[in-house]
């Protein structure tokens, strides 16, 4: 109790404003997916897509369009394709815009 | 200076100390209220930055809005957000606010964008207490928006044993 105290003097603040050092629950936390560009062909992508249950992954040409907002980190991406799909770790993913949250990955897996 | 950025420097000017929070579940299944009510807690403890919960829409400058706005309480939630004072916040909360879990059917919005004029978005599903301080955050202009630059890709993993050595 004393130590805290004068431990609390010496830095001079006793909270910050948001968490000063990286918080070591976070890494616990289910975060959504990243995918590897050169792991994912059209028909990776299609699988992808289907696997999503909340219409948070659509490939388009392509492109897989990935909006995040929709995103639940259930994780059935990472299911069906380990090879292509990881997670992301970022979980601080507020957003004044709703299109900031749509994000377009390249297909650039060799197909055949 | 254009219109939008005079309002987001008198909210960061008048909200820049003290904001009070409505929470608003609209048809949520409660595990997002669970990561709100956590942000009381006192290993987040929102109200040293300021934040307050109130129960009265009339005394709150944010409305913190969870669920996917199922058409029963559109009413409720138009009353909600007139009754508060300007100026106004909405923070969309959740997979479901911002769409991902029901789709717009006879009995959900599916979306809370549909009805109130959101301004700041948080994803997760549900959003743990740091993202949901981190929206507040960017929701009052003190911290910074980070998905912008977030691509979601991941690196090869040849390109990581390049980039290693």
């Amino acid at each position: 109790m004393t130590l805290w105290f004068v431990r609390g003097l010496r830095r001079g603040v006793v909270t910050t404003r948001y968490p000063a050092r990286p918080e070591e629950s976070a890494r616990y936390l289910p975060t959504p997916p990243a995918f590897r560009p050169r792991a994912l062909t059209a028909g990776t992508a299609d699988r992808l897509a289907a696997s999503c249950p909340s219409g948070a992954l659509r490939r388009a040409d392509d492109v897989l369009v990935f909006d995040v907002g929709r995103c639940t980190a259930c994780g059935r991406c990472a299911a069906e394709a380990p090879h292509a799909v990881t997670t992301s770790g970022a979980f601080e993913l507020a957003a004044t815009s709703r299109s900031v949250l749509v994000k377009t990955i390249p297909l650039r897996g060799e197909t055949g | 200076m254009s219109t939008e950025e005079e309002l987001r420097a008198a909210i960061a000017r008048q909200f820049g100390r003290s904001l009070h929070i409505r929470t608003l579940d609209t048809g949520s299944c409660a595990v997002c209220e669970q990561e709100i009510r956590l942000l009381a807690a006192p290993h987040y403890d929102l109200h040293r930055l300021g934040f307050f919960f109130t129960p009265a829409p009339r005394h709150a400058d944010l409305l913190l809005v969870t669920g996917p706005m199922i058409r029963a309480f559109e009413v409720a939630a138009r009353k909600t957000y007139d009754a508060m004072p300007g100026p106004k916040v909405v923070v969309a909360v959740g997979a479901c606010a911002l769409g991902g879990v029901y789709p717009a059917d006879p009995f959900t919005h599916g979306t809370v964008d549909a009805v109130l004029p959101v301004d700041v978005w948080i994803p997760g599903c549900p959003p743990s207490p740091l993202a949901l301080l981190h929206g507040l955050g960017v929701a009052v202009g003190r911290l910074a928006e980070k998905v912008r630059d977030i691509p979601f890709t991941a690196e090869d993993d040849t390109e990581r044993v390049r980039g290693a050595s």
